[in-house]
């Protein structure tokens, strides 16, 4: 047990001189010092440190050139930068496309504030950040306007161009069906370079490209803005293709000349009663099979 | 608590203060644990590039851990097959000299016995014990560099000693 305190004591420095003694007593003194002797070869080399330094600042200065500290984050930044900005040019200048299916309709308020009901089945393109300076929009279907009063406001379709200023009209732009009805102030139509200045009440009608005189309209906003289509000498062809839009049915005809003109109206909410409303008049007969209406002569 | 003077060691004078104070321990015991041929040397270096990459979060109090847990590692990814090899220094050839070629053999063979033996310490004996016997560091030091308790340290070198004169007389 003394050996071993005695040891410990030799491996820490701490013997004084009376340990000292007694160490050296110790039968396996030689051995001892022996290998605490030799040990000490294997002393490791001598570092050089003010060369280690330099050349450890040498290498430190040769990393940094290569991808020093503060490019980086920077271009990252940059990148974020420049991927938010293109998005937002990117989403700010993008059209704003305004859709309506079978019988559904859409009111939509403008940048100015001026009033869109879209019929059904109906396309509305517009740029909202151009909006300002151009009030420019392109339309494919039908829709009401009620422009708010400022610049020039045009409505742009295949068939031809209307430009206001600030009123109340219809457009309908359908398959050989162009029609432009002015309810207030006046409404400048351009087709084929032709352009027709409409007042309150009066229109203008393109039947398969031909243009059409019709009586002035009375009322002072369009029946399908109440759920009400109203036909005045219409192609029956046109009859059943504003039905198929309103109800989501579609329509065989069998023997019926689809080109004499009905006059008349039907409503959007029951299927069966404007059935019979547009049937009845020209004295034809309907059989109804899920979305799919026959019809025949009586 | 008292502020301290600096949150990190990015500055250059703290960072070469902090080499000057550790670089020739990191070495020894990157020497001690893994021997002379993975080059302690080397690894040192490398060790405080990483501790000047990570400058800025490291504090001056956290450095020498953090020097010597990189240095470890560096070592560790590479030891994987190696053996230690510890080199000791070739015993200057007297031209004249009274040892007869018996004392001379004799000493060569025992060191070759100690090679091999402290060859099988563990890493952790080793270290202890080469600091304590070579450098002649307190118990108390090699505990403060290792980051272990004093009587830890004290059992290793202990430890150590007792299987090197096992392994030496067995040899």
């Amino acid at each position: 047990m003394k050996r071993k305190v005695l040891i410990k004591k030799w491996l820490d420095n701490e013997l004084n001189s009376e340990d000292l003694e007694a160490f050296k007593q110790l039968k396996d003194y030689t051995d001892l010092v022996r290998l605490s002797h030799n040990t000490m070869l294997f002393k490791p080399e001598n570092i050089d440190i003010s060369f280690e330094l330099e050349s450890l600042n040498f290498a430190l200065k040769t990393r940094k050139q290569k991808g020093n500290n503060y490019f980086k984050p920077l271009l990252r930044v940059a990148a974020i930068l420049a991927i938010s900005l293109s998005l937002f040019y990117y989403t700010t200048t993008l059209n704003t496309n305004i859709n309506t299916e079978i019988a559904q309709k859409e009111n939509v308020v403008l940048p100015d504030q001026s009033l869109v009901v879209l019929n059904a089945k109906s396309t509305l393109t517009y740029n909202k950040s151009k909006w300002e300076n151009n009030r420019d929009l392109n339309l494919n279907g039908e829709a009401y306007f009620k422009v708010a009063k400022g610049s020039k406001f045009s409505v742009k379709t295949n068939t031809g161009t209307i430009s206001v200023l600030g009123t109340e009209f219809n457009v309908k732009n359908r398959k050989d069906l162009f029609e432009v009805i002015c309810y207030e102030g006046s409404v400048k139509v351009e087709h084929n370079n032709k352009t027709n200045i409409l007042k309150p009440g009066e229109n203008f009608l393109l039947l398969n490209n031909i243009v059409i005189e019709k009586p002035k309209a009375v009322e002072t906003s369009p029946y399908w803005i109440n759920n009400e289509t109203d036909f005045t000498s219409m192609p029956y062809t046109q009859v059943i293709s504003e039905f198929e839009r309103q109800y989501n049915v579609t329509f065989s005809v069998d023997n019926i000349d689809t080109n004499q003109l009905f006059t008349g109206s039907f409503s959007h909410n029951n299927i069966e009663v404007a059935l019979q409303a547009i049937t009845f008049p020209l004295n034809l007969k309907y059989t109804k099979n899920n979305n799919k209406i026959s019809l025949q002569r009586e | 608590m008292p502020k301290k003077l600096h949150n990190n060691i990015c500055e250059e004078n703290l960072f070469n203060a902090l080499f000057k104070k550790h670089s020739q321990h990191l070495h020894n015991f990157l020497y001690y644990k893994f021997g002379e041929r993975l080059d302690p040397k080397d690894k040192m270096q490398e060790a405080f590039i990483k501790l000047w990459e990570n400058c800025k979060k490291v504090t001056p109090e956290k450095a020498k851990s953090f020097l010597f847990t990189i240095g470890n590692n560096l070592m560790l990814n590479e030891v994987k097959h190696q053996k230690v090899v510890l080199k000791y220094q070739q015993i200057k050839q007297k031209h004249h000299t009274n040892e007869t070629p018996e004392f001379v053999l004799e000493e060569k063979q025992y060191m070759d016995k100690l090679q091999t033996a402290l060859t099988n310490l563990t890493d952790a004996q080793r270290v202890a014990f080469l600091m304590n016997r070579i450098e002649g560091k307190k118990h108390k030091e090699i505990a403060e560099l290792l980051g272990i308790s004093t009587k830890a340290v004290e059992k290793r070198i202990y430890g150590a000693l007792k299987k090197l004169r096992l392994d030496i007389d067995e040899l």
